[in-house]
């Protein structure tokens, strides 16, 4: 080794000091985050990491960035699949914890970049295991960032859309999005009665299917709360949970009430169909 | 005839030889060393990119070949030192330690292959300061001997990073070209690591991976399959941790546009390939063109890049540039059958 001896030696980036009691420090090299703060991104971070999902979605990646191509939201904002996927297959709790705060919902998860990725990764998905975490932990960013759509989440879980996607054709709805005529008259129709017209497997038209069944409405929430998504929102904003509760609640007795009358209605009827328990 | 001379031990020269028996041609195969089979055998390399055979399996068959043919003569620990060009072939001085000895060949075959790059001449690395920096071709010993712990102290690592590009695509020590066996030995040596010990996490440090043709699978199976971590960005500088117990690697991951400083437990550098010593020397000795990389240079390198374009000499193998071990054989294959049929004429 008597190359070595006259080598020049390095001034060390880190004093003695610094050496003997090194600063918290993720793989990454970042400083970690302290406190509790840091004690639940550490805890996200493994949770993430042993999430079977976490496995099956994430491949590998050789930094092409197809994803953030066709990446609608990566046009409007700061935000890139390709960012996230390397954030999930080599990051870390701090920088893990920092793309949760704001970056996940960027996402429109249009899987878009699924389609595009030639490794086969499946990086809306793992965004929306991300989004999961966030929820279950009731992070205060996702909170904020989600309180503007507590309405939107009270009708989707209390009313529910039915709408079967085929139904969403853009020459029923030509006074919507980007080419949209500005009028509401289509083909000397209005649009309204178009949509009326909407053929589909289901034989459902935007009469019918606008005109939520109640009994679906209870059954979904009866979904909600047998798989846990009750638990999860109760952790992020138990006050909108304990409304959703109340709401369905009061339309379930308001259903049996009218399943009791109906019962009695048939039963008076006295006819084949008395039988008829509901 | 006289015999044809082949000058190396390695992989292309156990393969000219090989061949050049197979054809009749009696075979002088001249090694420095006491031993055969070139790097791999020096350095004790475990599995062989792509497909994780033994390397011994591998130099082993050309091994029994060459050592079973009494059609070839082998002189090991003997060097070249003198060769002229006469009207049949070459007049050469072999020397061993203690004597020397004035042979007539037919024809011969520059074998003499590369050394791994001096990862000293990296300084920043910390290798030869550092006992856990170590080379690719250590690391390559301990899998083999199924050992793998931390030289300092013995213990098995936990986390281990790979450099890739050290002593090649680097003006600063004078190597610009590509060894082109850096990343797939170096990702094969990390799946190796993950397929024994499950509990170690694999980072590799990388500008460009270069996994070139059929090999590309080992590299989207080593994300997928081993979940090793690909990190774009040079570590500049290891410095020591956690009260020197660790490395220190800083560097920039240039994915994620962010400064990188991270532990180790060991840090393994992927050297370059360098024209050998041995290969230098037949160069001056033989007259043979070198480039500027100091490879011995092929008259046409792509219509027939085994011969040298002076009479009966041809190369073969890592003398003429970086290569895998099948590329080696192959034109070992190649330098054989020319040398034969110059030979013959």
């Amino acid at each position: 080794m008597s190359i070595v001896a006259h080598l020049p030696r390095r001034v060390l980036s880190l004093t003695e000091e610094e050496a003997a009691n090194p600063p918290a420090m993720e793989l990454t090299g970042r400083r970690k985050a302290t406190g509790p703060e840091h004690e639940l991104a550490e805890t996200i971070f493994a949770e993430f990491r042993q999430d079977p999902r976490h496995h099956e979605f994430v491949l590998g990646c050789l930094n092409c960035g197809e994803c953030t191509t066709g990446c609608p939201a990566a046009r409007f904002y700061d935000f890139s699949p390709r960012e996230m996927l390397q954030i999930a297959a080599t990051g870390d709790a701090t920088t893990l914890w920092d793309a949760m705060q704001e970056k996940i919902w960027a996402c429109c998860q249009c899987y878009t970049c699924n389609m595009r990725c030639r490794f086969g990764n499946d990086i809306a998905g793992i965004i929306s295991v991300m989004r999961e975490l966030s929820v279950v932990h009731g992070l205060e960013s996702t909170r904020k960032t989600l309180a503007p759509f507590g309405r939107s989440l009270t009708l989707l879980m209390t009313v529910g859309t039915q709408v079967s996607s085929d139904m969403i054709q853009p020459d029923f709805f030509r006074d919507w999005g980007p080419f949209a005529t500005g009028s509401d008259k289509v083909w000397d129709v209005s649009s309204d009665v178009m949509r009326k017209a909407i053929p589909s497997d289901v034989l459902q038209t935007t009469r019918s299917s606008w005109e939520v069944s109640v009994q679906t409405s209870l059954e979904l929430f009866r979904i909600y709360e047998e798989t846990g998504v009750l638990d999860m929102l109760r952790g992020l904003d138990p006050d909108l949970t304990e409304m959703l509760i109340d709401i369905i609640e009061e339309r379930r007795e308001e259903f049996q009430d009218a399943r009791g009358r109906f019962a009695k209605e048939i039963a008076a009827m006295r006819g084949p169909v008395a039988s008829f328990t509901g | 005839m006289n015999p044809i001379l082949v000058l190396g031990g390695g992989p292309a020269g156990l393969s000219a030889a090989s061949e050049l028996a197979a054809l009749g041609a009696p075979t002088l195969l001249v090694e420095r060393e006491s031993y055969l089979g070139g790097n791999p055998v020096r350095w004790h390399y475990s599995l062989l990119a792509p497909d994780l055979r033994p390397a011994e399996e591998v130099i082993g068959a050309l091994l029994e070949r060459v050592e079973g043919d009494a059609r070839i003569e082998r002189r090991l620990s003997t060097t070249l030192t003198k060769a002229e060009l006469g009207s049949h072939g070459y007049r050469v001085t072999l020397a061993t330690a203690d004597a020397s000895e004035t042979r007539d060949v037919a024809a011969v075959v520059l074998a003499t292959g590369f050394d791994h790059f001096d990862s000293r001449r990296k300084f920043e690395y910390g290798y030869g300061r550092f006992p856990d920096v170590v080379d690719f071709k250590e690391l390559e010993g301990m899998l083999h001997d199924n050992k793998l712990v931390r030289p300092s102290d013995g213990q098995r690592p936990h986390r281990i990073a790979w450099v890739l590009c050290v002593g090649s695509r680097d003006l600063q020590v004078g190597n610009p070209w590509c060894c082109r066996l850096g990343c797939v030995v170096s990702i094969k040596q990390a799946v190796e690591v993950r397929q024994k010990h499950p509990e170690v996490d694999a980072y590799i440090y990388y500008m460009d991976i270069r996994t070139y043709g059929l090999w590309e699978d080992l590299y989207w199976k080593s994300m997928q399959e081993y979940g090793i971590k690909f990190i774009r960005g040079r570590i500049g500088a290891v410095t020591l941790a956690e009260g020197g117990s660790r490395l220190l690697a800083t560097g920039e991951d240039t994915i994620l546009s962010r400064p990188t400083e991270v532990p180790f437990d060991m840090i393994v550098l992927a050297s370059g390939m360098e024209a050998s010593a041995g290969t230098k020397q037949v160069a001056e000795l033989f007259g043979v063109p070198v480039g500027p990389e100091g490879f011995l240079t092929p008259r046409l390198t792509d219509l027939n890049p085994v011969d040298s374009g002076l009479p009966g000499v041809f190369l073969a193998g890592a003398a003429t540039g970086p290569k895998a071990i099948p590329d080696a054989v192959t034109e070992g294959m190649g330098a054989a059958l020319r040398a034969y049929q110059y030979a013959r004429d």
